[in-house]
């Protein structure tokens, strides 16, 4: 039986994962037991009963999402050709919408972390009431549905929304209504609305993990607060920054409700351009190969982010909620 | 160290900029005159009679209410059985069945839709719940696989093992068992994955027909020409809908625990 677990750990590479569940093998492994002699343990391991437990599972995420990811890779490459990546990165049409698109999601990311910050910390250093306040807050915001954010900020941006009516009408301020719809500052506006509570969320676990006594001992030692803050507290708060910014700043590629209904025509950003030349232009090929690309990115920066601060923490910012 | 007086009047300041929208949104649904005012005119509950008696809305709201519990059913299935497969099988790598479980979480919705457009047109399933329903179930899959999982790590093998010893065959054990223990972390990623369908946009648009289209994808068509007090109404309905299925997941598990230990 150990020797099966040995073959197991050489054959699997998490050796560390694979031990705590050898202890039970002994039941669950239909061919060992104290029976199985040394021929046994040249054998490979064998599918097991919690293999079959996780067949449904595996059918199902195969069929239904691998398959299904595979075919884009496929039309991409096929309808009519590669030639749609080479589409791509020669027409100075998608090399805008990539720039516009890079550019707006640092944007977004910089300020979800600009605005988080203070709200995280907050959160972190106050009272029940307020931290409970701030909380649900949070929370009522983001389990919004994003299509129901996106249209109360045109309701509030809108030539005739709350917040030109308010200018002109009441405080008299302006003649004429600002234009902020289908501008990039409304995009903005929406898209910082949704995604600030990841950061929020990811920074907040982190400052709340922070050992007070850590603080409190630079303060005895005559540092002041400003002091704490900047050499303690913020490089201790780093993780959870480069968690909620990374988290925020692949899901802001990718967004599309949100650039449709508040941007302008100017910003055609990544995701609209996929849904373009599906809807508009027909040209599924091209959309496949952009959407291809844009999976390869979204997973190259999980990756490198990964080798920092660690996926599952990364991915469990927000459980429960994605965009 | 306590928050300064300014980061906490910040905070303060950007909470209510979280929950304005939301709120102004229910009130233009609840305006008696015909169009979207703030503040709005007098107080009437007429857009939502308009909407909850007007066949389109309706129809939508029986199909979303149709794809979100699907999802949920089918990503509770699927989720619980790959945490299985990641937690005990000796044969699987944890780390390919955790990745393939985990994965749908990390795809843009654009490129899930795609993926999901040009398959569903392949094999001839589209404009019906069952297509969305699975799309859905994928998305909302990664949701019951950590939950359960979780759970999982916290079970007792010595009750799995004593049932086995007493004569349970592993499947009896299995679903007499292991799965009565990790019902509710599954329930509650089946909440969670039915949330997540009940107000998911883009794939839902991708796999629309005229004659199957869920509340989003209606509700995103009529936005697209302007602010109405009915789109304000249907808004209104799909965060209830939304906020109260979160708080069934953040605030249950506390209050069956409390429940639990007096009794």
């Amino acid at each position: 039986m150990s020797a099966l677990s040995q073959i197991q750990s050489r054959t699997s590479s998490p050796g560390p994962q694979a031990s705590p569940a050898a202890g039970s093998d002994g039941r669950a492994g239909r061919g060992g037991g104290p029976g199985g002699g040394p021929a046994r343990a040249w054998r490979l391991p064998r599918p097991d009963f919690w293999s079959g437990a996780g067949l449904p599972g595996l059918v199902f995420v195969v069929a239904a999402f691998v398959v299904p990811m595979a075919v884009v890779v496929v039309k991409s490459l096929t309808d009519p050709s590669p030639q749609n990546y080479a589409a791509i990165f020669t027409s100075s049409v998608y090399q805008r919408s990539v720039v516009d698109t890079l550019e707006m999601a640092l944007v977004v990311t910089a300020l979800c972390l600009l605005i988080g910050y203070p709200y995280a910390y907050a959160m972190a250093r106050s009272g029940t009431a307020l931290r409970t306040f701030l909380m649900v807050a949070l929370m009522l915001a983001f389990w919004t549905s994003l299509l129901v954010r996106t249209y109360a900020w045109q309701i509030v941006l809108n030539d005739t929304g709350i917040v030109n009516t308010a200018l002109r009408d009441w405080l008299g301020l302006i003649s004429a209504p600002i234009h902020m719809i289908r501008t990039p500052f409304a995009v903005y506006v929406g898209m910082v609305h949704v995604l600030l509570p990841y950061a929020v969320l990811a920074l907040f676990a982190q400052l709340r993990s922070i050992d007070p006594d850590v603080e409190r001992a630079a303060r005895v030692m005559g540092a002041r607060p400003w002091r704490v803050f900047a050499r303690i507290t913020l490089p201790l708060s780093l993780p959870g920054a480069v968690a909620g910014g990374v988290l925020v700043f692949v899901l802001a590629l990718g967004f599309y409700i949100t650039p449709q209904l508040l941007g302008g025509a100017r910003q055609v950003y990544v995701g609209q351009a996929i849904m373009q030349q599906i809807e508009q232009f027909l040209k599924p090929g091209v959309g496949a190969a952009m959407a291809v690309l844009l999976f390869v990115a979204v997973l190259a920066v999980l990756a490198v982010a990964a080798r920092f601060v660690g996926l599952g923490r990364i991915l469990g910012v927000g459980m429960g909620r994605r965009r | 160290m306590r928050a300064g007086l300014g980061v906490r009047l910040f905070a303060c300041l950007v909470a209510l900029l979280f929950v304005a929208p939301t709120l102004v949104v229910a009130a233009t649904s609840v305006t008696s005159g015909s169009m979207v005012t703030f503040p709005p005119k007098g107080f009437s509950l007429r857009w939502f009679e308009e909407v909850l008696t007007d066949p389109e809305w309706l129809t939508a709201l029986g199909n979303s209410v149709q794809v979100g519990l699907l999802a949920a059913v089918l990503a509770m299935t699927a989720g619980t059985s790959l945490a299985f497969a990641a937690a005990r099988s000796r044969f699987l790598p944890p780390a390919l069945v955790t990745g393939l479980a985990v994965l749908p979480m990390t795809v843009p919705l654009v490129v899930a839709g795609i993926g999901f457009y040009l398959v569903y047109i392949r094999v001839g399933l589209s404009g019906n719940a069952l297509s969305l329903g699975i799309a859905h179930a994928v998305l909302g899959l990664p949701f019951v696989f950590v939950n359960v999982l979780a759970a999982l790590t916290g079970v007792d093998r010595r009750v799995e093992e004593a049932a086995r010893v007493s004569g349970a065959t592993e499947a009896v054990t299995l679903l007499r068992i292991t799965l009565p223990l990790v019902a509710p972390a599954a329930l509650v990623g089946g909440v969670l994955a039915f949330v997540s369908s009940w107000d998911e946009v883009v794939v839902a648009l991708f796999l629309n027909t005229p004659r199957f289209r869920t509340l989003p994808v209606v509700m995103w068509s009529q936005v697209r020409s302007g602010v109405e007090p009915s789109i304000s109404a249907v808004a209104t309905l799909i965060t209830l809908v939304s906020l109260l299925m979160a708080a069934l997941v953040l605030v249950g598990p506390a209050v069956v625990k409390k429940v639990r230990r007096r009794t």
